[in-house]
């Protein structure tokens, strides 16, 4: 699974339990794509939204070390996830210059709470549940056949009729029908098994 | 009845959950093909119409997509070739170097890590940020401490060739003793998998090529800012003994919000010419910015520099490359053979002093420029002193100028020639009727004409030499033929407003341009060989 290479070393030393780390790495792997993606909607070139996406992982895993058991912040899990996301809102809020990766200017990016915004909130959701579909695709498509893959991917995401696929891949417009259904299916349950686990994280 | 048997809601859900059989599977979807009420049960069953939608939605490439790592690779190598119509006959170059990038990346450890492209010398690496006739430039990721960096990597092509990498180790170690603010610092310098690197910090800011791409000629104060810090960092290295040979703005970084210039690629120009220039006879990298020199192929020293440095000013100044040609070929020969167009037809408010900087710096003769980076670098800092505070630092003039008047009228703009040529001649018109009249008061003799057109000769022979002959002047004598042009150009002034002038005066005014003319013929005179 992707993990975000500049925390992950450090977080090694810091986060000793497993389960952290295992949610660090589903985090980043989430959260990295999304924001990279949000922030350059909001006009970025590629590489400062690189920047900037490396930056609030930088200034989050930073803040994996002040992280202490208890009861009012709830689980590790859900607290790097709102942290993530509050991170990511300063950080597409603000202007790219004021994004520094040590410091105050960390801890600011971390806990100060801007205005809120709804609709970049809505659209950290929105691209951080593009990239749950998408990591979950990833995950799922060694389970499947080429061809089916293909009958799945060509109609239900490429626009393609069942019976113009079926002619495209030499199948029957039966089979087409039978393999976008079985990806689907394992599709939607790939995703609904993260939706529990996520519901902690509030997402 | 078939098809009755067939409809079946708990075969649908077998199937999902690809519990069927292999032959009973192939009787559902031959049953799919014709029963549209299964087609339907299926769908809904695998997800509601909500999740299909977000799928569609979700899996689509699109336009950020499109910025795969390999896309974003080569958009980095567009990004240091020179993107300006001037050099676009050295477009090519990128296409012949993209295939080494992709070799570079052969050369890459596999990393467990699908974020990153590779590892390499026990760094993980992020991306490409430039690449080059003579290597690539990587982003990597230093676990151990925590930090990025810039790993430069000699390309493959030249890393078979010995004396290249002998030399891309000893200049890169030579480069690592430069410790200065405007020189980047290195790291580490290394081999990994059969390929010389150096390890550098690294700098999220543009490069001046970037800069002058994306807004042109630059301001006076920043041309200033830059060249000042190139000249001091080029200092640092010659004072190691260490030739850059490859001054160019992609090559000088503008630290991010900071106004710090840093100078990197120290050794690899040198390991290139070594590899390719003199093999291959192919131009490794951009020639324009070459000195004579090294475009005739000759020993280089510290002064090669410095004509580079000239270069880049003039396009900081005018935002054109000072020798342009269609052919590699043909910007050698310019370079080695002529001089650029005048730098202040292209930048008319850049101030004489600047232009005379650059000519000095673009002298042919590395004698004849200045003697080093670190005189260039102080002279550059009154420059900037003065721009920022003209009241109180007076204009550079005390550099000592080793061309002479003619060189300085060569480097003038046309503009600034014919204002000259108006003025002195205006001035010698002026100052002939003025001795003729002051004599014809004086002797009321018969004599008058002959004196009078001696005097008008003297004067208009002593402009004549100024503005013609060769002379070998000293600082002095550069002064005094500004301040006497500066007193001719207010004569003529006077001149046209003589309405309001009084006879006195003017007589006061030519007897001062007389003098001070006769006293610079007799000096050039003197100090003419």
């Amino acid at each position: 699974m992707p993990s975000f290479p500049d925390t992950r070393y450090s977080l090694v030393a810091r986060v000793r339990d497993a389960d952290d780390h295992q949610a660090w790495r589903e985090f980043t792997a989430i959260y990295g794509p999304a924001i990279y993606r949000l922030a350059r909607k909001r006009g970025l070139q590629g590489a400062d939204a690189d920047d900037l996406t490396q930056r609030v992982f930088l200034a989050v895993s930073r803040a994996v070390g002040e992280w202490r058991p208890d009861p009012a912040r709830g689980r590790f899990r859900s607290w790097l996830a709102t942290i993530i996301r509050n991170a990511a809102i300063n950080a597409l809020t603000r202007r790219p210059p004021d994004l520094a990766a040590g410091g105050t200017a960390v801890m600011a990016l971390l806990s100060e709470q801007l205005a809120p915004d709804e609709p970049l909130q809505a659209a950290l959701r929105f691209e951080s549940r593009r990239s749950r579909f998408r990591l979950a695709a990833e995950r799922i498509r060694q389970e499947f056949s080429d061809a089916t893959w293909e009958a799945f991917f060509l109609t239900a995401v490429g626009g393609l009729s069942p019976e113009e696929a079926a002619a495209t891949l030499g199948k029957t417009v039966g089979a087409v029908y039978a393999a976008r259904g079985r990806v689907m299916h394992r599709l939607r349950q790939e995703i609904e098994r993260d939706d529990e686990s996520s519901v902690e994280e509030g997402a | 009845m078939m098809i009755q048997e067939s409809c079946n809601r708990q075969r649908i859900e077998t199937f999902l959950e690809g519990r069927l059989a292999e032959d009973e599977q192939e009787r559902f979807e031959a049953h799919l093909d014709a029963c549209s009420i299964c087609r339907n049960e299926l769908e809904s069953t695998a997800a509601g119409q909500d999740f299909w939608a977000e799928t569609s939605t979700f899996l689509q490439q699109d336009r950020l997509d499109d910025e795969s790592v390999e896309l974003r690779l080569n958009e980095a190598c567009d990004f240091t070739f020179p993107a300006t119509e001037d050099l676009g006959v050295f477009r090519g170059l990128n296409h012949t170097d993209r295939p080494e990038l992709l070799r570079v990346e052969a050369y890459f450890d596999a990393t467990d890590d699908p974020r990153m492209l590779g590892r390499f010398g026990g760094y993980e690496i992020v991306g490409v940020v430039g690449c080059g006739g003579m290597g690539v430039v990587l982003k990597g990721y230093e676990p151990a401490l925590d930090r990025y960096v810039a790993i430069k990597v000699l390309a493959p092509h030249l890393s078979t060739s010995g004396a290249a990498r002998k030399r891309f180790a000893r200049e890169a170690r030579a480069a690592a003793a430069v410790l200065h603010e405007n020189v980047v610092a290195i790291h580490r310098v290394a081999e990994a998998n059969g390929l010389p690197y150096l390890v550098m910090p690294y700098l999220a800011g543009e490069s001046l090529q970037k800069r002058l791409d994306e807004r042109g000629a630059l301001e006076l104060v920043e041309v200033l800012r830059i060249a000042r810090q190139v000249a001091a960092g080029l200092a640092a290295a010659h004072a190691q003994g260490l030739v850059h040979r490859d001054i160019k703005p992609a090559n000088v970084l503008l630290d991010n919000g900071v106004e710090r210039v840093v100078l990197t690629d120290f050794g690899l120009a040198r390991a290139a010419d070594d590899a390719s220039l003199t093999r291959s006879g192919v131009i490794a990298g951009t020639p324009q910015y070459m000195s004579p020199e090294q475009a005739r192929g000759e020993a280089v020293d510290h002064r090669s520099d410095l004509f580079s440095l000239g270069s880049m000013m003039y396009v900081m100044c005018t935002g054109r490359l000072p020798f342009r040609a269609e052919t590699a070929y043909g910007v050698l020969r310019r370079i080695s053979e002529t001089h650029p167009h005048p730098l202040r037809d292209l930048a008319p408010e850049a101030p004489l002093w600047l232009c005379d900087i650059v000519a000095r710096l673009h002298e042919k003769n590395p004698q004849d420029r200045f003697d080093s980076a670190a005189d260039v670098a102080e002279l550059l800092g009154r420059c900037l002193a003065h721009v920022q505070r003209p009241a109180d630092v007076p204009p550079p003039v005390n550099f000592s100028p080793r061309h002479n008047v003619l060189r300085l009228w060569q480097a003038a703009s046309f503009r600034r020639r014919a204002a000259v040529l108006v003025v002195t001649g205006a001035a010698c018109l002026l100052l002939a009727a003025v001795v003729l009249q002051a004599e014809a008061r004086s002797t009321k003799g018969d004599l008058m004409p002959t004196q009078s057109t001696a005097g008008a000769e003297r004067a208009t022979s002593a402009a004549g030499s100024v503005r013609r002959e060769p002379l070998m002047s000293e600082q002095m004598l550069f002064q005094e033929y500004e301040q006497v042009r500066g007193r001719a150009s207010q004569l003529e002034g006077d001149w046209k407003a003589a309405a309001t002038e009084t006879t006195d005066s003017w007589e006061e005014s030519a007897a001062d341009l007389r003098r001070r003319l006769e006293r610079l013929q007799e000096r050039v005179e003197r100090e003419a060989p």
